[in-house]
C-alpha cells in the first residue's frame, strides 16, 4: 500500500494543484521538493512509495532526476506529470523508467487511476521481495 | 524619463499561477507543433514580468541581444485576454527550417523566392505556436479569442525598426516569457505573450477561480 508520495516540482501551484487531486480519504504522507536536485535528495532521505515528477525545472530537470532515481532504485514508481506532452518527450521519459505519464493539468480522476495501478506494482514488487 | 503607468498589484501568488498555465500552454503549442512537423522542442521554465510598455522595446532588445539578425512575428489576438503574440528567431533559422519542412507540402507551393519561402514558413510556425498557447491559456481561464492574421518582420521589412516602439507606453505589460530550442536544427527561438492594463483585472479575476477550481 502506498504510503508516502513525494511531489517534486519547480511551481508551488503545480504542486498545490496536483495535491488537490490525491484523495484525502487514503492518509498519505505527502512531501514536496522544488526541483529535480532536490527531489533525487529527498528521495535518498524519504525512500517514498511513489514519485511525481515534472519535467521541466531549474536546477536539475525531470529526466536527469528519474534517472539518478532509477539507478538507486530500479523499482522506483515515478509518475511524471507534466506539459510536455511531445510524442519524443513521453517516449523518452519513459526509457529512463517512468512508471507512467500523465498530462498537465492534472484531473482528480487520472491522478486516482495512475495512484491505483501505482498500488498494484507496488504490491507485485513487494510480492517478490 | 517615460511616464509609464505600471499596475504592480500582481501579487507572487498570482505570477505563480500565470507561469504554470504559461508553461502548460506551451507544452500544448509544442505538442500541436510536433504533430504537424518533425520537430522536437525542448522547452524552458516559462518567465513572467509586468513591467510599463514604455520599457518593453528595451526588454525586447536586452532579451534578444542580436536584435538586429532577429525575425519577428506578431500576432494579435482580442477578447477578455487580449494582446500580442510575438515570436522571435534568429533569421538564420529560416533556411534550418525549410531542410525540416522540406519533405511537406512545402515543396510544391509555388514559392520562388528563398526569403519569401523562409517568412512563409515563419508565419506558419509562428500561427501554430501563437494561436495553441494563446488558445489554451485562454481555454484554461474560461474564455475563448479571437486573432488577427499574424505579421512576419525582418530586417528588410517596413516597420521592422519602429516595431518594438509600436506599444502604447502608457499601459502595463504583462510578459510571459519562454525559450526554447527546435532540438534536430539547434535553432533557438523565444516566445512572447505580452498582455495590455485593460486584461489586467479580468487577469487577475480569472486566474484565482483557476485555482480555486484545485481547492
Amino acid at each position: 500500500m502506498i504510503k508516502k508520495i513525494l511531489i517534486v516540482d519547480d511551481s508551488p501551484v503545480a504542486r498545490m494543484m496536483l495535491k488537490s487531486c490525491i484523495p484525502k480519504n487514503k492518509s498519505y504522507d505527502i512531501y514536496e521538493a522544488e526541483n529535480g536536485k532536490d527531489g533525487v535528495e529527498k528521495y535518498k532521505h524519504l525512500v517514498p512509495d511513489v514519485v511525481f515528477m515534472d519535467l521541466t525545472m531549474p536546477v536539475l530537470d525531470g529526466y536527469e532526476a528519474t534517472s539518478q532515481i532509477i539507478n538507486m532504485n530500479n523499482e522506483a514508481i515515478i509518475i511524471v506529470s507534466t506539459a510536455d506532452i511531445q510524442p519524443n518527450s513521453i517516449s523518452t521519459i519513459k526509457k529512463f523508467g517512468a512508471f507512467m505519464v500523465i498530462e498537465k493539468p492534472p484531473k482528480s480522476s487520472s491522478i486516482q487511476v495512475a495512484l491505483a495501478k501505482a498500488d498494484i506494482k507496488l504490491e507485485k514488487v513487494s510480492g517478490a521481495a | 524619463m517615460t511616464k509609464e503607468k505600471i499596475n504592480n498589484n500582481f501579487s507572487d501568488l498570482e505570477k505563480d499561477i500565470l507561469q504554470e498555465i504559461m508553461n502548460i500552454a506551451f507544452g500544448k503549442a509544442s505538442a500541436d507543433l510536433a504533430e504537424l512537423i518533425d520537430i522536437y522542442v525542448l522547452l524552458s521554465v516559462p518567465d513572467i514580468k509586468i513591467i510599463g510598455m514604455g520599457s518593453l522595446p528595451d526588454y525586447i532588445k536586452n532579451t534578444i541581444s542580436a536584435y538586429k539578425e532577429v525575425s519577428i512575428v506578431d500576432q494579435k489576438f482580442w477578447g477578455d485576454f487580449n494582446g500580442s503574440g510575438i515570436l522571435l528567431f534568429q533569421n538564420s533559422a529560416g533556411r534550418d527550417l525549410i531542410t525540416i519542412l522540406e519533405d511537406r507540402s512545402y515543396k510544391n507551393f509555388e514559392i520562388n523566392s528563398l526569403v519569401t519561402l523562409e517568412k512563409e514558413i515563419f508565419l506558419e510556425i509562428g500561427n501554430i505556436l501563437i494561436g495553441a498557447c494563446v488558445g489554451k491559456i485562454a481555454e484554461l481561464l474560461n474564455t475563448f479569442v479571437t486573432y488577427s492574421p499574424p505579421l512576419v518582420f525582418d530586417e528588410n521589412s517596413d516597420g521592422y525598426g519602429s516595431f518594438p516602439q509600436s506599444f502604447d507606453p502608457f499601459q502595463t505589460a504583462i510578459i510571459m516569457k519562454t525559450i526554447f530550442k527546435f532540438k534536430q536544427k539547434n535553432i533557438d527561438g523565444l516566445l512572447l505573450i505580452i498582455t495590455n492594463q485593460e486584461s489586467i483585472g479580468w487577469l487577475q479575476k480569472n486566474l484565482h477561480r483557476f485555482l480555486d477550481s484545485y481547492q
